[in-house]
């Protein structure tokens, strides 16, 4: 068997290393000729936002992902890309492996004929780069037209008062530098770096409330999966769990020394006051729970994270300061599992 | 022959029609800028809406433009060939090269459209806009470049295709093609 | 099937369906679907409506084409470059080989107007052609002349042939590219204004001083000057301008240039509702015409990337060249030969997706390896037997001119494209200075 797999990442873009560190320790774990994986960079095969048509169309067999870019076909995505303002990307671990969140991409990813593994976390994103104001407060946010990508995203900038602009990762560059936009979010501090966001930005807010972690994997064609035996697919997934837990620590030393490289290089950074997350948490609870209840899978996925975190928050609470992350004052649960039904 | 008539016809009709549409993505353009640099409003959607336009614009016209001679070519050779020969050469252009690419374009676009109709899809952002009408007419625009092909083999089979006849290697518009 | 099979076999039928006089956009789309069945792989033809529609329906960048398009045509309804033109004659009969040095200045304005050939090359023949060969210029100088000078139209920008390589090269902005060649498209120019002079002075009888009768006064001449250079220079300061100062993208700049052009049309009282609608048919076809080399050109690259193909030529070039240096004078020999059969809409989308991530592997800069092959590129019009300023002058050229004459004509121009290669490779700073000074690193 030889699958094809290519992702929605470009060469120049380092997310891309979480893709080919699958396949190599696919490559490890399993005889080339029961299963050989030729991976195409981003791009090559088919343009980002067509990696899922071809993978449902069974053009190709396999594609990597971020499950955001997808919100289109079905706003369950989103969740199962990011959040705003809730996990982070050990609650992201926690939740798919162990509090059903697995089963959930399945059958989302299940309604297009594929099968899911997801196969890589980074934690925190950025948080906003702007050209001439710094955003110090919620109030600076005021006005300012911002490059956003996501639903919940844009709303929750609405709803603090600045715009949201939708383009391309390729050409937030050039905007930012000719004024087209005020700032921009984008990734992590280290693909924010390889950018080259620290040349035309000089103010950065911390955190990256907007995408408070991220989720990374690869979508399988129901058919190509169901070709294989089953200690193959067993191989497959262990590849993803092996792969995941190395991108958290990866992404994680790559990001802390790019931090240093954007202060080195002059930016002024600036973190949100604990005052003014609080602030936003609130209004992010509020757009949750109107996205959620505006389509009944997305509700779905929002209740079972959320029903993860109140489950978790006894232990988590009880073995403070030596926990994994918060526990957020999320959206509400019962108003959610409401529009579940 | 009535069915050349019907074919050229029809794509000389939308042709006309959507030509014009290029005045209203130039215009959404130029307001969206105006609203943004001197009014500090950007527009949500002129984005999203100019892209989808533009689409839409030039993939319609390929039959039109075949319909004119309009589609570059290099006639190095053929433009030497005695006009029997070279019509039964592009004859065989169209059964080797056009037909096997206008038929896998259509019935292709024509599963991928449906695909997307059956999903609602939409775009992904604050601002959700439908995305199938611009799949449906990709499939539109590959039938209309398949029968276009239909009717310029008819002529060259009945000689009436006037480009045999012309030894200009220049096509149609030497003025402003590129 | 292996790599090299196919992309032999893939290769073979694109040259088969280019002599048979095909269409090209067609041939390329055609020899994707042949391709994908001969490798035995027709379920792969998926990726080509996958393609067609990510990257050119979908695709905010080409938006352009059309729009700059439109713009070269409002332009030419509304006969500037005629008056300026005649001005500029005026200005330089003064100077030995002053009509030619007239030619090529007016091709560069209007080459940093517009940003096609066609229309520079068809106002320059129909305007210029006639006086030189009048006033007793060499028939080869004349046209080589004319036609090289035409060229500049899609090297300096605005071109669209500068953003439809941008689209096509991850990392690289159209204003980047715009900037990048701005510095090696006016050289070109200048280089051919001094070979005019050259000629001039050394075969007076080549490109002769225009009779004192034909000149006028100094007063009239800067009066024409003066109202007939004021409306393009808006135009550049409003495209350009705009651009290049960081205020619009390149979608926006083609918008509003296109609209300051309508309205020269309109304010120079030469606005006629059929030409209107005629401009607006034509520029349909015309951008049909280009985005379908793209579409046809996507489906191809496509298929020959997951057959094996693209991997195979690849492998090829790496075994020709091993340091960056030889290997881009070989991608520069095939393009320069590619350009003497191809449009160059089909020499960039093949040759981008093979080319790119070998300069990468090998660490050139990307910025100016694409500039040298837009001016390299520059050939394709030219090189006989497939050049469209050839094609161009030979539709305006009187019967007397003969064909050979044009083709010689244009020789020497083609050896100042290759001097201004060589130059750019000896001093990358010809391209990298302009976008590093108004961009940064
Ligand atoms: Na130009
Ligand atoms: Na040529």
């Amino acid at each position: 068997e030889t699958w094809t797999m290519t992702s929605t990442w470009p060469s120049s873009l380092e997310l891309i290393e979480i893709d080919r560190k699958w396949v190599e320790n696919v490559g490890k774990m399993v005889d080339p000729e029961v299963l050989t994986i030729e991976f195409y960079d981003g791009g090559s095969l088919v343009p980002a936002g067509e990696v899922f048509g071809a993978v449902e169309s069974g053009t190709i067999q396999a594609g990597a992902d971020w499950p955001g870019y997808w919100a289109g076909r079905n706003p369950a995505f989103s969740p199962l890309a990011t959040t705003a303002s809730l996990f982070n990307a050990v609650d992201y671990v926690n939740w798919i492996q162990e509090w059903g969140g697995a089963d959930l991409y399945n059958e989302i990813y299940g309604q297009f004929g594929m099968v899911y593994l997801p196969y890589g976390v980074t934690n925190n994103e950025s948080g906003f780069r702007t050209v001439s104001q710094p955003i110090r407060t919620v109030d600076d946010l005021q006005g300012l037209r911002l490059r956003l990508s996501g639903l919940e995203q844009g709303r929750l900038l609405e709803k603090l008062g600045g715009s949201q602009v939708s383009m391309a990762g390729g050409e937030i560059y050039q905007s930012l530098e000719r004024g087209v936009i005020d700032g921009a979010e984008f990734s992590t501090p280290n693909v924010d770096f390889s950018g080259g966001f620290q040349q035309v930005t000089s103010y950065w807010s911390t955190p990256g409330w907007h995408q408070s972690s991220s989720v990374f994997g690869v979508m399988i064609n129901k058919n190509s999966w169901d070709a294989l035996d089953e200690a193959t697919q067993e191989r497959l997934r262990l590849a993803a769990d092996a792969t995941m837990l190395w991108s958290l620590s990866f992404t994680e030393r790559r990001a802390n020394e790019a931090y240093r490289q954007f202060e080195e290089a002059g930016t002024e950074i600036n973190r949100l006051d604990d005052a003014a997350l609080e602030r936003i948490q609130e209004l992010a609870n509020e757009t949750i729970v109107e996205v959620a209840c505006e389509n009944r899978d997305s509700a779905r996925v929002y209740a079972s994270m959320i029903g993860y975190l109140e489950d978790y928050a006894t232990w988590r609470t009880a073995s403070a300061p030596f926990d994994l992350g918060r526990t957020p004052n999320g959206p509400d649960l019962a108003e959610i599992e409401a529009c579940a039904q | 022959m009535p069915i050349i008539r019907l074919i050229d016809g029809i794509n000389e009709v939308v042709g006309r029609i959507v030509s014009l549409v290029a005045l209203i993505f130039a215009a959404i353009i130029i307001y969206d800028v105006f609203m943004r640099y001197v009014l500090g409003q950007p527009t949500r959607w002129a984005f999203d809406v100019t892209k989808q336009l533009y689409g839409f614009y030039f993939i319609m016209l390929g039959g039109y433009a075949l319909n004119h001679q309009a589609h570059v070519r290099v006639d190095l050779l053929t433009a030497t060939m005695r006009p029997a020969m070279r019509r039964w050469v592009e004859v065989a252009g169209y059964v080797i090269f056009f037909f096997p690419f206008a038929w896998i374009f259509a019935t292709r676009s024509w599963t991928f459209a449906m695909t997307s109709w059956n999903q609602g899809e939409v775009t992904y952002g604050a601002v959700a806009l439908p995305v199938y009408p611009l799949k449906m007419a990709m499939f539109v625009a590959a039938c209309l470049l398949l029968i276009q092909g239909v009717s310029e083999v008819l002529k060259l089979i009945l000689d009436r295709a006037p480009h045999i006849y012309g030894n200009d290697p220049v096509q149609q518009e030497p003025t402003h093609v590129r | 099937m292996s790599g090299e099979a196919i992309a032999l076999i893939m290769s073979g039928l694109l040259l088969l369906g280019l002599f048979m006089g095909h269409p090209l956009a067609l041939v390329l789309g055609g020899t994707a679907v042949l391709g994908a069945f001969i490798a035995d792989r027709p379920q792969v033809l998926g990726i080509v409506i996958n393609r067609i529609f990510g990257d050119v329906l979908d695709n905010y960048v080409l938006i352009a084409i059309p729009l700059f398009v439109l713009m070269a045509r409002f332009l030419s309804d509304s006969g500037v470059t005629d008056r300026m033109f005649e001005a500029l004659r005026h200005l330089m009969s003064r100077v030995k080989g002053g009509l030619g040095l007239a030619v090529v200045f007016i091709s560069i304005l209007l080459a940093a107007t517009t940003g096609i050939i066609g229309a520079s090359i068809t106002v320059m023949g129909v305007m210029a052609l006639k006086p030189m060969l009048q006033y007793g210029y060499d028939k080869r100088l004349a046209t080589g002349l004319i036609g090289a000078s035409g060229c500049l139209g899609i090297l300096i920008p605005p071109s669209i042939m500068l953003i439809l390589m941008a689209s096509y090269a991850p990392g690289l902005s159209v204003g980047q590219l715009f900037a990048g060649a701005m510095v090696p498209g006016l050289l070109l120019g200048v280089m051919y204004a001094i070979y005019v002079v050259a000629v001039a002075w050394i075969k007076p009888d080549w490109a002769p001083r225009i009779a004192e009768a034909d000149q006028i006064s100094r007063g009239a001449m800067w009066k024409l000057l003066l109202v007939e250079a004021v409306p393009p220079l808006i135009l550049i300061l409003g495209i350009l301008g705009s651009l290049l100062a960081g205020i619009a993208t390149a979608t926006e700049a083609s918008a509003i240039g296109a609209l300051l052009a309508l309205l020269i049309v309109i304010f120079r009282g030469r606005f006629k509702w059929s030409t209107f609608y005629s401009a607006l048919l034509e520029t349909g076809r015309t951008s049909a015409m280009i985005l379908f080399i793209v579409v046809g050109a996507t489906a191809f690259t496509g298929v020959f990337n997951i057959t094996g193909g693209l991997r195979a030529s690849q492998d090829l070039i790496r075994g020709l060249a091993d340091d960056p240096y030889t290997l881009v004078a070989v991608m520069l020999l095939v393009v320069f030969i590619l350009g003497m059969f191809l449009d160059w809409t089909g020499i960039v989308l093949l040759s981008f997706p093979i080319f790119l991530p070998l300069v990468a592997e090998m660490g050139i800069d990307p910025l100016w390896f694409v500039v040298l092959m837009a001016v390299v590129l520059q050939t394709s019009f030219l090189s006989p037997p497939f050049g469209y300023a050839l094609f161009y002058m030979r539709a305006i050229a009187p019967p007397d001119v003969r064909t050979t004459d044009i083709i010689v004509g244009v020789l020497p121009f083609i050896a100042l494209i290759i001097l201004m290669c060589g130059a750019m490779i000896l001093f990358p700073a010809l391209v990298t200075w302009l976008p590093a000074t108004l961009y940064g690193g």
